[in-house]
């Protein structure tokens, strides 16, 4: 005979076999549990599923406890929460393995490299470039310029040598360019109406994400053209355009308004489009060249970096001298330092007050400038522009020596009295860093150095409605993908303001491992892809682009060294889910001795990582209770408890590789060799 | 005259066994007329062990108690008996006071302990042994009014968990089912406890007789004992029993030529202590690994293979005989409102006399361990009491007034238990003492639940780096929280439990929990990370004592001239302190 009772408010009918867990999500309400599944019988483990009955004293376990008629249940009261909490909190205090793998926890806007590296593997070519725009519109121009935090972090670099994973970016992304234009898909219309000011990637990024989520959008920009400084900063030789325009022209198509040759003050008003639209977003990016303050700055021939690139973007052939020095060591420096050789310059010459271990620039970007023939001043730091008639002929530069480190962790130059050098320059490029130019915004707060204060989480401003992402908020200039991320995050933000959601944007929690080469020991060496492109000397004298890209074979190849760091079922995984539902939930809460255990083989198909174990029993109950076997056993006890195979060699014949045990795994604890897809059987 | 030797575990562990044997010898050798040797089990004294016991009339109940008795005495025990004259013997006489020990007590479960001989049935019916069985079987007393009689005694489970024995008979008897099993709990884990292996080993017929009589009332056939592997003097001996009752007609079919059949068999346990919880116990009986079920559904209604099933500990079937003998209106007489009868205590630690204590519920703690006990060891002061061993909290002196009561003790946030009674002096770092019985559930734990697998483990981490003198401001409310979190969430007993002795202790000494903490100080001088050894200049003669047992040499002195430790060498083992005869090693 069936009863009624309440829970959470709710009267709901539970059957005679019902338990207050099952019952209750058939009237749509969930309580988390990691070790019921209805095939087995009830184990009650995990501790996960108590709730509270009116005048009950005891937490009752929901999967096993029978409601009564006239029961009074709430599944979410402090009590429940706080035994619910110190359940995971215990779990992951104990709970070793990589949610996700280090390349995509590195980068910026937390893209899924080893997702589409894997879809690339597979040839999902597609499925790939889906994964990739999830995060960020222009895969094919961030492959090519991306200096890929990614492969810093790839632990394949163990084994020998990190992915190219930023090539293997552009490689899929060129391939489904030409193919039919990828189309985004967007949400019913929302209603609200945003605003961003800046083209840029930040701008076209949140442009992206908001369109993409229902919203009207119109991107301002100062340009003629869209895409900041990818178009602007970034020369030919390293990004074609015609690569940035068909990547901008797909987000167009998703609807986006491109207002291009609109500047603040001069065209449009920052106060009016906070009170026009629902939300404005400023990403503005940092167009000025920083000063250096030294005498002679204001000779004829010394010339802003940025504003030198930005010609040559607007498609200017700006005339330089024989002898071209460049000042600064970054990805500015060198993209100034290449162009300049390209547009016959005999000498170039890049003058750094440091050494080049401490160069900000991309390595890669250095050596193709010396295989260009750019000359390096290390420790050298120019004291004055010398000059004739107005115009500069050559720079003294002090000569450095490095002294304690700085903040950044960097040995700081310091001058050596008295020992300087001179030489004759045509033309100085100055390239020590950009900043904002936040002319124009109004009443929105800056920061000391004149970047827009913006909430590092919600990317908010001081106003209401208003946000700001990437150069010109903050810290200031940084690389794309940076950018990207901010605006992606400021997107979200935008969104949840606009639809009177809390703006809280988004805070993953993952478990991360620390490994050694001495883990990889084992797996054979495989050398990196190398990208093929044109010579130095071709490169000296052509705005080509420097690289051809992969070949499909050189593409798979690569993609296939993939250790596949990150946990494979970080998606279907409960542990993680529930861990990253309960707010203030604090995985170092209980810090103590971790286990570091290698995986088990159960069978030649399936493997147990104990580490990730969560040990809810439910592989070994399944295999005994529902496949028929008893394959799987738990040993030890206590801390030291773990799922252990109880077959012999002669028992193999037995298993039916039937895979239950993988599929019932409620973390990526048991592995299979062959795709399992995991289910839990509740109702 | 009958000679009888105390033949218990800690008889035998103290020389009983020699003394036994050479008596036997000489019994032999060179007989004498109307007397003999013979064994009982644990009298319960165990400070006095070997006893031997010697009865001029066997009739009568009046003996002369002889302690500490060694093999070598036994030519003159033998000599006096045989020339009659015991004035022999009077130095191995009891004293008076320790006598006391026995004569403040009052005997329900132990009746025939220390009594009789355990391995003798005819001894167990002499003393009215299998009467009750009979009657209720001759007269034909309905189950239902067994039950009854039960429930009128209060009877409640010596366990631990101190639930209605009535009740949960009662709910196995209306259980549906032809098939029901009756389950003895003799897996008595608790440290420092040992109530139920006197009972097994000095009266197991009680034992069985009391199965017997759950079995008939609760309608089952079969009765299993679960001793852990570890008493194997207790399995002898209820095997024993089981194959002279079995032979005389009290066990098996038709007892006692009714229509009531029922058949005990033992089954020895492997060893873990989760296994005394009854339903881990029960996976244990069907061959599985020892991890406790959820209940519901309850052992009445679905327990050993999912039949209805009853689980009591040997204590409580120990008290039935005498219950359905006596009428539960005696044993209810005993006791206080809610805790009827009488309780075994197992008192243990820094005790003057320690052994086996049975008393009326109701009696105060100070009573136990002042007047039976007699006090402190050694002069010491007493800082705390430990019930229930590593499921149970401790009492310190200034609640020692509290009633031996389920409910009154639970307030104190100490529990009855199953009758562990662990006497701590100001010796004994409290701090330390979370840890050991904190150390003891983490090894036990079966790793089912993440409450107590990783709880109880996080829990002593954080104990064990306070009294290595690494706590940190913070430690003690995260280790009140994670109790109270462990408390709650746990599966089963031992991890809803396992906290106890740490709230306990935190909420009677959290002064000694802060001087870890913040003044790196023990204050009991016991957790050798925060103290060091001094030698009083004062006091010290030069004897070379201390030197000479300091296995480091790091003490350095002349002949007769003042002893200096040498801290970065002394390794805190104690031995300084304990070889001093002046008193003169002091711990800071």
């Amino acid at each position: 005979m069936s009863i009624k009772y309440i829970i959470d408010g709710k009267v709901v009918t539970a059957e005679p076999s019902d338990t207050i867990l099952t019952s209750a999500l058939r009237a749509g309400i969930e309580i988390p549990s990691l070790c019921y599944d209805k095939r087995t019988e009830i184990y009650g483990a995990c501790g996960l599923c108590v709730v509270e009955a009116e005048k009950v004293p005891k937490l009752l376990r929901a999967c096993s406890a029978r409601p009564q008629e006239g029961y009074i249940v709430h599944t979410n009261t402090p009590r429940t929460i706080r035994a619910r909490r110190a359940a995971l909190e215990l779990l992951l205090s104990d709970h070793t393995g990589d949610c996700r793998g280090p390349c995509k926890l590195n980068c910026p806007a937390m893209t899924d490299c080893q997702k589409y590296v894997k879809e690339i593997a597979e040839g999902r070519y597609e499925d790939a470039v889906n994964t990739i725009y999830d995060v960020f519109p222009l895969p094919a121009s961030i492959g090519r310029i991306c200096p890929h935090p990614c492969e810093d972090a790839c632990r394949r670099e163990m084994v020998e040598e990190p992915i190219s994973i930023a090539f293997l970016k552009s490689f899929v992304a060129d391939k489904v360019l030409e193919m039919d234009p990828y189309v985004i898909q967007t949400a019913p219309d929302t209603g609200k109406r945003v605003a961003i000011i800046g083209g840029g990637p930040a701008g076209l990024t949140a442009a992206y994400h908001l369109r993409r989520l229902g919203h009207s959008v119109i991107v301002f920009d100062q340009q003629p053209k869209m895409g900041g400084m990818l178009r602007y900063g970034i020369p030919e030789y390293r990004l074609p355009k015609d690569v940035l325009d068909k990547e901008i022209q797909i987000i167009e198509d998703s609807g986006v308004v491109m207002m291009n040759n609109m500047k603040l003050v001069r065209d449009i008003t920052f106060e009016r489009m906070a009170e026009e639209y629902d939300s404005v977003l400023l990403a503005i990016g940092a167009w000025k060249s920083q000063g250096m303050n030294v005498p002679g700055e204001h000779l004829e021939g010394v010339i802003p970096g940025i504003e030198f690139l930005e010609k040559l973007g607007r498609g200017e052939r700006p005339l330089l001298g024989k002898r071209v020095a460049v000042c600064g060591g970054g990805n500015t420096a060198m993209d100034c330092c290449r162009t300049a050789v390209r547009l016959g310059a005999e000498e170039v010459f890049v003058v750094y007050r440091r050494d080049r271990d401490a160069m900000p620039a991309a390595d890669i970007e250095i050596e193709e400038a010396e295989e260009e023939g750019v000359k390096f001043m290390f420790l050298h730091n120019p004291q004055e522009f010398l000059g004739k008639d107005g115009k500069v002929t050559g720079i003294r530069l002090q000569r450095m020596q490095l002294g304690e480190p700085d903040d950044t962790g960097r040995r700081s130059p310091v001058p050596i009295p008295g020992e300087t050098d001179e030489i004759e320059v045509d033309n100085v490029l100055m390239a020590i860093g950009q900043i904002a130019d936040c002319t124009g915004t109004g009443d929105v707060a800056m920061r000391w150095r004149g970047t827009i204060d913006a909430n590092e989480q919600t990317f908010r401003t001081n106003m209401e409605n208003v946000f700001a992402a990437g150069d010109c908020t903050n810290k200031g200039a940084g690389i794309a993908i940076q950018a990207i991320a901010e605006a992606r995050q400021a997107a979200l933000c935008m969104h949840q303001y606009m639809m009177g959601e809390e703006v809280r944007g988004e805070d993953i929690y993952y478990v991360k491992k620390e490994v050694t080469p001495e883990d990889f020991k084992d797996r054979e060496k495989l050398a990196r892809a190398k990208m093929p492109g044109l010579t130095p000397e071709e490169r000296k004298h052509t705005f080509d682009p420097i690289y051809f890209g992969f070949t499909e074979e050189q593409a798979l190849a690569e993609a296939k060294r993939c250790l596949e760091c990150g946990c494979h079922d970080y998606y279907d995984c409960r542990l993680i889910r529930y861990a990253n539902m309960f707010e203030g939930l604090d995985p170092g809460k209980y810090p103590g001795e971790v286990h570091h255990r290698p995986d088990k083989e159960i069978t030649p198909l399936i493997s147990h990582d104990p580490d990730k174990c969560v040990l809810c029993g439910l592989c070994y109950r399944t295999c005994d209770q529902v496949a028929g076997k008893t394959l799987i056993g738990l040993y030890n006890r206590g801390f030291a408890t773990e799922v252990n195979p109880m077959v012999t060699e002669a028992d193999l014949e037995f298993c039916k590789n039937c895979m239950k045990c993988v599929e019932v795994c409620p973390t990526g604890a048991m592995k299979s060799e062959i795709p399992v897809k995991r289910v839990t059987e509740i109702l | 005259m009958k000679v009888i030797v105390g033949k218990g575990s800690c008889g035998i562990a103290a020389g009983a066994n020699d003394v036994y044997d050479r008596l036997e010898a000489l019994s032999r050798e060179n007989p004498v007329p109307g007397s003999s040797v013979g064994i009982t089990g644990c009298i319960g004294m165990c400070f006095l062990e070997p006893i031997v016991d010697i009865y001029p009339d066997p009739d009568k109940p009046d003996c002369l108690r002889l302690v500490h008795v060694q093999g070598k005495d036994a030519e003159t025990i033998w000599n006096a008996v045989k020339s009659g004259d015991l004035a022999a013997l009077e130095p191995m006489k009891i004293q008076p006071e320790d006598e006391a020990f026995l004569t403040q007590q009052t005997r329900v479960a132990l009746r025939n302990c220390g009594v009789i001989d355990p391995e003798s049935l005819e001894e167990y019916t002499a003393r009215g042994g299998y009467r009750s069985i009979r009657r209720i079987l001759e007269e034909k007393i309905t189950p239902e009014a067994v039950i009854e009689e039960i429930d009128k005694s209060g009877l409640k489970g010596r366990g631990g968990a101190g639930f209605s024995t009535a009740f949960k008979w009662r709910a196995a008897r209306n259980s549906p089912g032809e098939e029901k099993y009756l389950i003895c709990n003799a897996d008595e884990g608790d440290p420092g406890a040992f109530m139920d292996r006197a009972v097994i080993e000095g009266d197991p017929h009680s034992l069985l007789e009391g199965m017997l009589i759950g079995a008939y009332a609760i309608g089952a056939k079969e009765g299993i004992v679960y001793v852990r592997a570890e008493y194997p003097l207790a399995i002898i001996r209820l095997k024993k029993a089981i194959k002279d009752a079995t032979a005389a007609g009290y066990l098996g079919d038709n007892i006692c030529g009714s229509d009531f059949s029922c058949k005990i068999r033992i089954k020895a346990g492997a060893g873990a202590f989760v296994c005394g919880e009854e339903t881990a116990l029960i996976e244990s009986l069907e061959g599985k690994r020892g991890m406790p079920r959820l209940k519901p559904p309850f052992p009445a209604q679905a327990g050993y293979w999912m039949k209805p099933s009853n689980i009591n500990n040997v204590e409580t079937f120990a008290n039935v005989a005498w219950i359905i003998e006596n009428g539960g209106e005696a044993f209810a007489a005993m006791g206080t409102e809610n805790s009827k009868g009488t309780k075994v205590f197992a008192l243990t630690g820094k005790i003057n006399r320690g052994g086996l204590v049975e008393i009326p519920m109701g009696r105060t703690l100070r009573d136990v361990i002042f007047g039976i006990g007699g006090g402190i060891r050694g002069g010491a002061r007493f800082k705390a009491v430990q019930l229930g061993g590593p499921s149970g909290g401790c009492v310190p002196a200034e609640r020692l007034d509290v009633q031996i009561d389920y409910n009154q003790l639970v307030i104190t946030g100490a529990i009855m238990g199953s009758g562990g009674m662990v006497v701590m002096d100001e010796n004994t770092c409290m701090v330390n003492m979370a840890r050991f019985f904190l150390d003891f559930t983490t090894k036990e734990s079966c790793g089912k639940c993440i409450h107590c697998r990783l709880g109880t483990k996080r829990m002593k981490e954080i104990l064990d780096r306070i009294v290595e003198g690494k706590g940190e401001e913070g430690d003690i409310e995260k280790l009140e929280d994670l109790c109270n979190a462990v408390k709650d969430g746990a599966l089963c007993g031992l991890g809803n439990t396992a906290p106890n002795p740490v709230l306990t202790t935190i909420r009677y000494f959290r002064d000694e929990f802060e001087a870890h903490i913040y003044e790196h100080r023990c204050p009991a001088g016991e957790c050798r990370a925060l103290i060091s050894y001094h030698i009083d200049p004062d006091k010290c003669i030069g004897c070379t004592a201390c030197a000479r047992q300091c296995p480091v040499n790091a003490i350095k002195g002349e002949v007769k001239g003042v002893h200096v430790v040498d801290n970065e060498l002394c390794t805190k083992c104690g031995n300084c302190k304990t070889a001093c005869k002046f008193d003169a090693v002091v711990v800071k």
